[in-house]
């Protein structure tokens, strides 16, 4: 083999295990100079994970990492970059200094180093980032402040610094994803250009367009595990496919299979939009109906609920609840028209630290627990010990006891507290954001039957970028796609391709053909890549 | 100190398990009770040392001595439950005390009313800093320091830098007025041999732990200093409640600068100047009273408390007075110490 050819990164057979979890199961990739891989998955599938261990934050518990031919077992981030793993990460901001100018965030690294020198100089510094911004051929003024510029700029910034250091392998982690689609195009000339001055990149991004305009090959995690690699051209169903896995269907046992129609409408939106530039659309959720929303990360599941619970300010358009108008500017607007929502992030938008399950119960509606203007701590506790014995929340082994700090439970017992106080006052919509993120299978089944079992007086809606999550709880699916909707399913119609089809961009109506021979299988794919290496 | 050292001593000869179960289990109540624990210990040392420390009489001293402190520190600890810090307290003290001296002295306007006039600046303090945390979203810390700035200035422009005393010359003419005996009374005068200051301090003090524990409106402040995004997803409204938690704060400055006033009987400059530090102390300490680690009304109280307890002593111990600072400030990293260091699972939480 020719030393071209031969691969910068090789991963075999990485696993990492994070207590009970596998976060990576026996992972095989590798990428040559000048290529650029594509990196895909759900959220959990694992991306993160390779990410860290191949930029050296955490070590792989089992498997092999080779760079350029020689292991590599980086002690940590800084002994990667000297490998030349260099990685942008998707938070650009974490990436600069603010205050300072762009020459000298260019030479932050040297800053730390030894035998710098112990002053600097205005000019030395021009000089020194000239060159440099010279040999990454970035075209910004030297002497900007970084805040004044936009942030494509300051990402070209930090991509500069990190080719700058004598990159291999150039790691990408959803670059574009608060990009403008005009900046996003120039980062991928960008990223061509890079490709073609023999720098390997691993781009990873929720993006399929992206990814089919700009990677040679794919790589698709789920559950920790490579499922298929598909090499260009590329067949966006079929990677989406890949990433969601099978959709198992729910036997109808134990649900009322409310076909659309039989319930009066609780929930109408008109002309809404996911984001301002958006395409409007309109939805009914009507009584005793749980509404699935599903899509790709970004694809506007967050800003749609967030929208409808009052979390956020609505875009464009009108609501109605049991057909009165509805309009809320804060979400204590819309716990008092009878509309409660569960925020996707647990613990940033949910949980007080230290505080018990009583007082995490009770915290929407303290008004119902005064009386005369004290808290009624026998009230409280009614309250929390009803959503304890409804959702089965156990802690220490046994039921929990309302006095139990929160976080003495597990994630799954947390959570059924955090869903299950907005059932404590029948509201008419409950709005349930990505209810199952890190939660275990059986909080997930308690969740979900006490859920289906309250529906019936209420208008349920739950997104998730799970397609399972969603076919286990909704009687009907809506699929969004980049802020707005591709189609609408039946529970009952879903399928693994119709699903994947529409999350791609696809229409229902027309599903592409799904071509086996397109994408390869991940062992028979990885074992002839490495055969290609010896 | 003699409590720590026989907390840690365990039985000799004790499997390493039980020592370390013990040890927990120490640390845990050094954690809740130590605070206590050595406030009582200073009360039977002093009062074995010096028989005049223990009597009735001695004990209004001191509680006369906190009370003003004790006042400022419940407003500063209200301000501290939604994680802002009003650094504004002294000056607010001392602007009330200007402005009540003014009311009745240069104005010859009735006690009653200075009292208003005192609570309303009180107001007027806590809406600046609203406007600036709530409104103009400065950072609490900086926003609050500079409202400290702007009403000393203001204390100082409006008495040209003098006291206000009765029989001061304004323009080349006596004042007209002076402190009324009912204003006067508020500082000096007794409810059942109780001092009034002391008096006012127990009710707020009683006030605010209601307020705070028991009623809807402090556990959303809480709820706020604990994760404001939660509460604001649970329909709290959290700029309001901001600014409540400022607004109680004036009102509780005010009212320890109508104390200060009353007993001072004159407007003195930087009157309310020591009183931020020690307020800020007292609260602080009180996170670790009960193993609360937050602020806490008792905590508050009893940090107040130990302040004075401390000072008086070692001033009956004939400790120099201008060691008392460094006292305060030993006090203060002590207590911190326990609240940040010592708390319960605090590694574990760290992991995430």
């Amino acid at each position: 083999m020719t030393a071209a050819a031969e691969p910068v990164v090789s991963v075999s057979g990485v696993s990492k295990r994070y207590g009970a979890t596998l976060a990576l199961d026996d992972v095989t990739l590798d990428a040559r100079p000048g290529e650029v891989v594509g990196l895909i998955g759900t959220n959990g599938a694992g991306k993160s994970t390779l990410i860290k261990v191949l930029s050296g934050v955490t070590r792989p518990s089992a498997g092999t990492i080779h760079l350029a031919g020689t292991r590599a077992e980086p002690a940590g981030p800084l002994e990667a970059q000297a490998a030349g793993v260099q990685t942008v990460h998707q938070n650009i901001d974490d990436g600069v200094v603010f205050g300072t100018t762009v020459a000298e965030n260019l030479l932050l690294d040297s800053f730390g180093r030894r035998h710098s020198g112990w002053f600097t100089t205005r000019a030395r510094i021009r000089a020194r980032a000239a060159e440099v911004a010279r040999a990454v051929r970035l075209d910004l003024p030297l002497d900007a402040p970084v805040e004044t510029l936009p942030a494509s700029a300051r990402q070209q910034i930090v991509i500069a610094r990190a080719l700058s250091r004598r990159a291999r392998l150039l790691i990408l982690d959803e670059p574009t994803s608060t990009l403008s689609a005009v900046e996003a195009d120039a980062l991928m000339a960008r990223v061509r250009e890079a490709a073609a001055g023999g720098v390997a990149v691993l781009y990873v991004s929720h993006r399929l367009a992206e990814i089919e305009d700009l990677c040679d090959r794919v790589v698709v995690l789920r559950d920790g595990r490579v499922r298929r690699i598909f090499t260009a051209p590329l067949d966006r169903a079929a990677i989406v496919e890949a990433m969601l896995g099978e959709v198992g269907h729910v036997s109808a046992a134990g649900r009322e299979t409310a076909p659309g129609g039989r319930g009066r409408p609780v929930l109408e939106a008109e002309g809404v939009r996911t984001t301002a530039g958006g395409r409007p659309f309109g939805l009914v959720v009507r009584e005793g109906e749980v509404l699935g929303v599903t899509g790709l990360v970004g694809s506007g599941k967050t800003e749609l609920l967030e929208q409808l619970g009052g979390a956020r300010p609505l875009v464009s358009g009108e609501l109605r609840v049991d057909g009165r108008p509805y309009r809320p500017g804060h979400p204590r607007a819309a716990i008092a028209a009878g509309v409660a929502f569960a925020a996707e992030e647990r613990s940033a938008q949910a949980i007080v630290p230290g505080w018990s399950i009583r007082a995490h119960v009770t915290l929407p509606w303290l008004r119902a627990h005064s009386r005369a203007g004290l808290l009624s701590r026998g009230s409280e506790t009614d309250s929390a010990r009803r959503v304890v014995d409804l959702f089965g929340v156990r802690g220490a082994g046994r039921a929990a006891s309302p006095d139990a700090a929160i976080e003495t439970l597990s994630g799954g017992n947390q959570q059924k507290v955090v869903v299950g106080r907005w059932l404590e006052t029948s509201p008419r919509v409950l709005l349930l954001d990505e209810p199952f993120r890190g939660v275990d299978v059986g909080a997930r089944a308690d969740i979900g039957r006490v859920v289906r079992e309250h529906a019936a007086g209420m208008a349920v809606v739950v997104a998730s970028s799970d397609p399972q999550e969603i076919v286990e709880l909704a009687d009907r699916v809506l699929v969004l796609h980049e802020g707005a909707p591709t189609g609408e399913l039946p529970v009952a119609d879903v399928t693994a391709e119709r699903l994947a089809a529409l999350m791609s961009g696809g229409t229902d109506g027309d599903p592409p053909p799904h071509d086996p021979g397109d994408g390869t299988d991940p062992r028979r794919g990885a074992a002839t890549e490495q055969g290609g290496e010896r | 100190m003699t409590t720590t050292r026989e907390e840690t001593a365990g039985p000799p000869g004790t499997a390493a398990p039980v020592r370390r179960a013990v040890a927990e289990t120490a640390a845990t109540v050094a954690y809740r009770y130590g605070l206590v624990v050595v406030l009582v210990v200073m009360l039977v040392v002093f009062a074995a040392l010096r028989p005049a420390f223990a009597t009735y009489g001695n004990a209004l001293i001191v509680l006369q001595s906190v009370a003003v402190v004790g006042v400022v520190a419940l407003g500063v600890t209200v301000s501290m439950t939604t994680g802002g810090f009003d650094l504004s307290a002294g000056a607010c003290v001392g602007t009330v005390v200007m402005v009540t001296a003014l009311t009745m002295v240069r104005f010859n306007l009735t006690g009653a009313t200075a009292i208003l006039f005192g609570l309303l600046t009180g107001l007027l303090v806590a809406g600046v800093n609203v406007l600036l945390t709530v409104v103009a979203r400065v950072p609490d810390l900086v926003a609050t320091l500079g409202t400290m700035f702007l009403f000393q200035g203001l204390a100082l422009i409006a008495t040209s830098g003098q006291s206000v005393s009765a029989g001061m010359t304004i323009d080349g003419a006596p004042a007209p007025g002076r402190y009324t005996e009912g204003f006067t009374w508020l500082g000096g005068g007794t409810i059942a041999s109780v001092p009034v200051p002391v008096v006012v301090f127990a009710v707020l003090a009683a006030a605010v732990y209601v307020f705070l524990n028991h009623t809807r409106w402090g556990r959303a402040l809480y709820a706020i200093g604990g994760n404001a995004e939660a509460a604001r997803l649970a329909g709290i409204r959290v700029g309001r409640y901001r600014a409540l938690a400022y607004a109680v704060s004036g009102v509780c400055a005010a009212v320890a600068g109508i104390l200060l006033s009353a007993r001072l009987g004159r407007g003195d400059v930087g009157a309310g100047d020591p009183y931020l530090l020690q307020s800020v102390a007292a609260a602080l300490i009180g996170f670790a009273v009960l193993g609360a680690n937050r602020p806490n009304a008792v905590g508050t109280v009893v940090g107040a408390l130990f302040i004075g307890v401390m000072i008086n002593g070692l001033t009956m111990l004939n400790a120099p007075y201008y060691a008392q600072t460094f006292v305060q400030g030993a006090l203060l990293v002590g207590s911190l110490v326990v609240s940040y260091a010592l708390t319960p699972g605090r590694r574990e939480r760290k992991i995430r």
